[in-house]
């Protein structure tokens, strides 16, 4: 950013090139934190102001960090391949309001037919395992052993 | 003919072939053996127990206070440094949750023998010095106090002026802010430059000014930017980096506050409510400490009231803490943060009375294995120069750690009110808008004192 001396005009962005990402945190949040991806070059501010101005959501507070790729992967002409880094921003909410990640891979519900089709496709997996095994009274010898 | 002597002489309960008489007890006789414990060194669960015990009873059978505290906080590991003025959102439930506070709005109610009666238009002496419930006294204080001392009314007590009073607080904050020419603040020095004189001005006039009538200020101890500091653990975390890593620990926390002005006295302040008493819950929080945010480092494990254990001034009465300018009212408002102005004096009072009464108590011996037999009180003013919030704090239990907190019923508890300012503004060396319920507030603090005195 071109920097700032006093009198200056103050910097505006009307139609910022920069993305945010929702993500699930992969630690436990408090209720009302919310953690972003976010671009290489925002900062603290332009995230409170991208969050009040563009979606109207109150911030109370923003704290960022750099999350480092790492370089150990080798490709197949052994050269290290990076993963890129990126920006975590954990946002926590103003006026006492709370965010949970919703659960995008709800358990679909089976309806009778999948559901006696799957208990079907087991039962019958199950007696094709009985009949590769031996007896079980031999306890895993094979049968070709024996006196 | 032998089988039937035989017989006769294995009757039952006669051993025929040894001399002992069944019945009597066999003489005591000492263990031929060494007791059957856990090995010490060993890398083993039971081992480990064995060397907690072992640094437990080194800990009890230590003959000095500075042995024991020595050996508490011998082993430096990294731990969380609790700050009590923070910016952080909501810190104020974090810290009751890691102190096991409650916290109660308003102050407590106090018997009026303690407190000598002031002076108010019309009302009896003898109705303030009835020992009944608080709120005569205070409703008899709160009465419209514009005038000065009445007369020598019945009583033996000489009556504390408000007029006297008001003029001790307006004459330190005209000289600070009017009278005294001082050119114009630093940046992000403006505490330093008005309100931090101010509050050391009028605290010590009115302390000087009460010490007649409260003996106990007479023998205590003001401290100007003292040092006080806590070490505890609270909790069990699971160590994440690093060679201890996958190991059990206990969460430690450190604070270390700077608080403006502190009082000490020879003798403890009386118990508010008994030592049992439940008055409320403790927030539960299950997130670890670091999403507050709250950050570790390792370095010195300290314990220290303000003076060092031979000080004959062991007990706390009441600090003063005066609020930095990153935590001023205006950036608050100014942020839309309205509701975190009281958080930051809740959390400023609850943490470091919390450090400051659980030094004490470690000054006398206590620790979280032996846990405090009496309960520890102590007062704070928290301001920025104009609001002051007043907290008073009993401190109830040290015990915290993951094994002792278990069966453990006893809570700590805070009385604190909200920030009320003590005048509108200082106008051409006129204060426009005094506030004597604050003052008022102020004058009951200091002259709080054990009923034997």
């Amino acid at each position: 950013y071109p920097l700032f001396q006093r009198g200056g005009p103050q910097l505006r962005i009307f139609r910022p090139n920069f993305f945010m990402l929702a993500v699930r945190p992969g630690v436990p949040q408090p209720e009302d934190t919310v953690q972003f991806r976010v671009s290489m070059e925002m900062t603290k501010l332009d995230v409170r102001n991208y969050l009040e101005r563009i979606y109207n959501v109150p911030v109370a507070a923003v704290r960022t960090r750099i999350q480092y790729g790492a370089n150990n992967k080798r490709n197949h002409r052994n050269q290290r391949v990076k993963k890129p880094d990126y920006k975590v921003a954990y946002v926590q909410l103003g006026q006492g309001q709370t965010f949970q990640f919703p659960n995008l891979f709800p358990e679909k519900e089976q309806d009778t037919e999948t559901r006696s089709f799957d208990d079907f496709r087991d039962k019958y997996m199950e007696k094709e395992k009985q009949k590769q095994e031996g007896d079980p009274r031999r306890g895993g010898v094979p049968d070709w052993f024996g006196l | 003919m032998a089988a039937l002597g035989a017989r006769r002489l294995l009757q039952p309960g006669r051993r025929w072939f040894s001399e002992t008489v069944p019945g009597t007890p066999s003489p005591p006789i000492s263990p031929l053996y060494p007791p059957v414990v856990a090995s010490v060194t060993a890398k083993s669960k039971a081992a480990k127990l064995r060397r907690l015990q072992r640094f437990k009873q080194r800990v009890h059978a230590a003959a000095t206070v500075e042995e024991k505290l020595r050996l508490y906080g011998k082993l430096q590991r990294p731990k969380y440094m609790v700050y009590p003025q923070t910016f952080a959102l909501n810190a104020d439930r974090w810290y009751r949750s890691f102190t096991k506070t409650v916290f109660l709005p308003g102050m407590p109610p106090r018997a009026a023998a303690a407190k000598p009666p002031v002076a108010a238009a019309g009302t009896t002496p003898e109705a303030g010095r009835a020992p009944g419930p608080g709120a005569e006294a205070l409703g008899a204080a709160g009465a419209p106090e514009a005038v000065k001392t009445p007369g020598a009314a019945a009583g033996a007590v000489p009556y504390l002026g408000m007029g006297e009073l008001r003029s001790l607080a307006c004459d330190a904050l005209l000289q600070e802010s009017f009278y005294q020419n001082k050119k114009r603040p630093f940046l992000y020095r403006d505490q330093d430059h008005t309100p931090g004189p101010f509050l050391t001005q009028l605290v010590s006039t009115l302390a000087a000014f009460l010490s007649g009538r409260n003996p106990l200020l007479a023998a205590s101890s003001l401290d100007l930017n003292p040092e006080v500091n806590y070490y505890w653990h609270h909790g069990e975390e699971v160590v994440v980096h690093g060679h201890r890593k996958g190991r059990v620990d206990p969460v430690r926390f450190q604070i270390d506050d700077n608080p403006h002005l502190q009082i000490r006295v020879p003798k403890q302040l009386p118990e508010v409510v008994p030592l049992e008493s439940d008055l409320g819950d403790v927030p539960v929080i299950d997130h670890k400490p670091s999403k507050l945010p709250l950050f570790k480092k390792q370095y010195e494990n300290k314990v220290f009231i303000g003076s060092k254990v031979a000080d004959p001034c062991c007990y706390g009465h009441t600090q003063f803490h005066l609020l930095p300018d990153k935590l001023k009212r205006e950036r608050f408002i100014r942020e839309r943060l309205e509701d975190q102005i009281e958080v930051v004096y809740r959390s400023n009072g609850i943490a470091s009375l919390f450090a400051w009464t659980a030094a004490q108590a470690m000054y006398q011996g206590f620790w979280s294995e032996a846990d405090v037999t009496r309960p520890f009180v102590s007062q704070a003013v928290v301001t920025d120069g104009k609001y002051f919030a007043f907290f008073c704090y009993q401190l109830n239990t040290l015990a915290l750690t993951a094994e002792t907190i278990k069966n453990n019923p006893r809570k700590n508890i805070c009385w604190g009110t909200d920030s009320k300012p003590l005048y509108d503004v200082v106008e051409d060396g006129n204060v426009k808008g005094f506030n004597d319920e604050v003052l008022l507030q102020l004058v009951r603090f200091l002259l709080n004192r054990p009923k034997e005195l």
